[in-house]
């Protein structure tokens, strides 16, 4: 470390009382500058069924094995000669329409796994079906690029395998003040006061008071950015939708966070899926709606990229209880407005050419996405990341 | 044999010890210990949960009624809460210490996830009952566990396609490891295991028109094999040894390897794969009392759990709670991420996980205050007042301050923390906690709880 450099930390590090120097060691840059690429990753848990989401609704393999089920086409939201949207996806379709929308069809893998758990594994890590990776891959982006666990802020209680690396975890929050009261504890304050830094190593209890001293400094400067900015807009009043709302809140206060993780649950609709799939699209496209207008309102959504994905789309046939079965590969919304492909990237897969468990064969590993994301929009070394070079597309 | 050691014995072989036992105990020779804890688990006691309301359910009677298995699987889902439930408290009231220490290593070595209570309780107690035996019976009985054979997908392992599923994780995860087999071992060893099933009621069956009675090649061997023939042939690799003595040395020692312990370890494992005579030789060995293998491991979430339990017992009101809680940590039995089990160690901790187990001390055993007196102050009734009044909103338990009183009561303030903390504590912490009053046991405790170095053992 150079002298200037030195110098730089030590003042920045001394506006945080009681924090030992040198690990204070974030770049002094200004997140408010232009060009600070956010990622929010949006995960739609349980396993969306996709094709009731774009519907193809002149194909008559759809309808042949969806009798009780399919969205008929005079419901379904046309954009294309082949493709429209769920009718409760009308916000979608005006992003769609403005060019702020890429439709990535028929992402997954090889040998693609049908376990929830498993197939949300594969997705959260970026591993192949048969590697089984400890960190998630947004982690090993941390462990490379990141400095501090708020660089990536996961909105829930507790931290996904996403954003945990060999060295350094995201952050989870679902309320900045909560994190904040809890983090602020006298007791712990005291604690930390009197402890002394020479001290600190890289054995397991040096480990726990470098991550309780950074989980205060984290939780800190969060809530200090989250108190500054406010909502312009109206969100609808559900768990995603406030999701959201943090994370809108998050980004236009500066915040030196390059990604933020939610989700939405409900997608397993083995029984009646009609009625819940519908409701669930619904929350998701008025919340999406929401949260772009309050980036565009505040000129953060030029440097943010929405990626929602599910962990598996589910059987082209539905099942006796009017529902659908776990299947493979699935569409993907990417929502920005420095897209390069509006609109649908690929054509969808065959609906009679479908693998062994009567799935949709996919076209496009998502690990290709990830690494678009990584090289294209992060601006960082992918196949170091994700421990292989996968040829990238050309959304972004 | 020093107090200290014993404390240490107890928390790898258990989840620690209580104050009077400590005393007991540190009177005697590190034989006698050893020998008292083989003892103490030489039975093992099966853990059930009552499933009378679905014990009509059988092979036969699903066969007649197949509308009816939506029902069971949702009480079957219930159950499992409660025997999640049931294992935690198992692991605070147990007398078999290391048996059920071992239970949970081997359920996080023979990682398995299943929803269906019969198999779930018959796996866990096939982990308990094989705990301590031989470990090639072991992974023979687990080859043949219902819930194992769903998890890892060898019941569509047949003859005309088999599924390499099971064959790969075997050798991966249960017995040599990355790196110490062919893709070709896998293809053949993946054919002695089809036909492998089980009934409703979770017993083992061969399907002999699935099964592949042809000539296998496995690691230069060749023969008609069928599982049990695999695993044998496994097990003769010294490897296999190697592997299980580092993942045991990991667990119960260091996270980081000694390479030369290990290969002690599995000089005597090798020879007739034994893991009680091989847990013997380690906690007899004098390496294992070394000062650099004590206190320097993070506790796992059911760990700490389980030993704040043993110190101050405890009892929730809620059973969801308990799930609440091991789900925010990160670590709820029954529920492995994957098939390569928890990672353990540091992976333990990040900002959310550190600050609710510094939190959780005091969230349950003190209404979520962690009293600030200083020496000298006078006790400000309307404090205590207020604090009792709070009501505890994350938990609700009942405290049972008084076995802990009684436990603790001829110990002295000072002296809580070299029963309550293994590592040497930081010289600031240290310097902090003599500015506090030490007027109350039961303040104190939950202080040195709510502290980095409690987390560590």
């Amino acid at each position: 470390m150079d002298r200037r450099q030195f110098l730089k930390q030590s003042t920045l590090a001394s506006s945080l009382f009681f924090v030992p120097s040198f690990i204070k060691a974030f770049e002094n840059v200004s997140a408010s500058s232009l060009g600070y690429k956010r990622l929010v990753i949006i995960q739609l848990s349980g396993g969306n069924d996709g094709l009731n989401t774009i519907i193809p609704f002149h194909n008559d393999d759809y309808y042949r094995n969806r009798p009780k089920i399919a969205i008929q086409k005079k419901e379904a939201i046309k954009v294309t000669d082949e493709l429209g949207f769920h009718p409760n996806l009308r916000p979608l379709k005006k992003l769609y329409d403005e060019g702020y929308l890429t439709i990535i069809n028929n992402v997954g893998y090889p040998n693609p796994n049908r376990s929830h758990f498993r197939a949300t594994d594969i997705w959260q890590t970026g591993s192949s079906a048969e590697q089984y990776l400890k960190t998630g891959w947004i982690g090993r982006y941390l462990d490379s690029y990141g400095k501090k666990p708020y660089n990536a802020i996961e909105i829930d209680d507790s931290l996904s395998l996403v954003l945990k690396g060999e060295h350094i975890n995201g952050i989870a929050t679902t309320n900045p003040a909560v994190l904040f009261r809890t983090s602020q504890d006298p007791y712990f304050k005291n604690v930390l006061n009197y402890y002394q830094d020479e001290h600190l190593s890289e054995h397991n209890l040096g480990y726990l008071y470098k991550t309780m001293i950074s989980a205060e400094s984290s939780a800190k400067y969060i809530f200090e950015k989250y108190k500054t900015t406010s909502n312009t807009q109206t969100y609808p009043n559900n768990g995603f939708a406030h999701q959201l709302k943090t994370s809108a809140k998050l980004i236009n206060s500066g915040i030196e966070t390059k990604v933020f993780y939610a989700s939405l649950n409900g997608f397993d609709t083995h029984a009646g899926q009609v009625n819940s799939q519908a409701r669930l699209l619904k929350i998701y496209a008025e919340s999406i709606e929401a949260f772009v207008r309050d980036l565009k309102q505040q000129g953060t959504f030029d440097d943010t990229l929405i990626v929602t994905f599910s962990e598996f789309g589910r059987r082209v046939k539905q099942n006796a209880a009017n529902g659908t079965d776990h299947g493979a590969a699935n569409n993907l919304f990417i929502i920005g407005n420095q897209l390069k492909k509006p609109g649908f990237y690929n054509e969808l897969a065959s609906l009679s050419d479908l693998d062994d468990n009567g799935d949709l064969k996919y076209t496009v590993d998502f690990r290709s996405v990830y690494a678009t994301i990584l090289d294209r929009w992060l601006a960082v070394q992918d196949d170091a990341i994700l421990n292989a070079s996968f040829p990238k597309l050309k959304f972004v | 044999m020093k107090q200290r050691h014993v404390q240490h014995l107890f928390w790898r072989a258990g989840f620690g010890i209580r104050p009077k036992q400590l005393n007991t105990v540190s009177q005697k020779s590190k034989e006698q210990v050893v020998d008292m804890l083989f003892k103490a688990s030489s039975s093992a006691t099966p853990l059930k949960v009552d499933t009378s309301e679905i014990d009509h359910f059988s092979t036969a009677y699903i066969l007649k009624n197949k509308t009816q298995l939506p029902e069971f699987r949702k009480i079957s889902r219930e159950k499992l809460k409660t025997y999640n439930v049931a294992w935690v408290n198992r692991l605070v009231t147990s007398k078999e210490t290391l048996r059920e220490k071992m239970t949970l290593f081997w359920a996080n070595h023979f990682v398995c996830r299943d929803e269906h209570i019969y198999h779930v309780q018959q796996y866990n107690n096939t982990l308990r009952n094989h705990a301590l035996g031989h470990f090639g019976d072991f992974v023979k009985a687990i080859s043949k566990e219902a819930a194992m054979l769903k998890f890892l997908n060898n019941k569509q392992n047949r003859k005309q396609k088999p599924n390499e599923n099971f064959a790969r994780e075997l050798m991966e995860l249960f017995t040599l490891g990355e790196g110490h087999y062919t893709e070709e071992d896998i293809k053949e060893s993946a054919r002695a295991f089809t036909g492998y099933n089980n009934n409703f009621e979770g017993d083992f069956m061969l399907r002999r028109f699935h099964h592949d009675y042809d000539f296998k090649t496995f690691f230069g061997h060749s023969g008609r094999y069928d599982g049990d023939d695999i695993i044998d042939i496994i097990l003769k690799q010294k490897q296999c040894a190697r592997f299980v003595c580092g993942k045991i040395y990991r667990y119960f020692v260091n996270d980081t390897i000694n390479e030369k312990r290990v290969e002690e370890l599995t000089n005597i494992f090798f020879e007739d794969y034994n893991i009680e005579r091989l847990m013997r030789y380690l906690f007899m060995s004098d390496w294992f009392y070394e000062e650099a293998n004590i206190g320097i491991k993070i506790k796992s979430p059911i760990e700490f759990l389980v030993g704040l339990r043993k110190t101050v017992p405890v009892t929730f009101k809620k059973e969801k709670d308990v799930f609440k809680i091991q789900k925010l940590l990160g670590q709820m039995l029954l529920n492995p991420p994957n098939v390569a089990g928890w990672k353990g160690g540091k992976s333990w901790i990040d900002s959310n996980t550190l600050m609710l187990r510094l939190k959780l001390p005091s969230i349950i055993l003190a209404n979520a205050e962690i009293s600030l007196r200083e020496k000298g102050e006078f006790e400000d009734t309307f404090d205590k007042y207020r604090s009792n009044k709070k009501k505890n909103e994350f938990v609700s338990v009942e405290v049972d301050w008084e076995t802990f009183n009684y436990q603790f009561k001829n110990v002295k303030v000072n002296d809580l923390k070299t029963l309550l903390i293994i590592p040497e504590l930081s010289a600031g912490t240290e310097t902090y906690l003599q500015t506090l009053s030490q007027s109350s046991k039961q303040d104190y405790c939950v202080q040195l709880m709510s502290l980095p170095e409690y987390q560590m053992c």
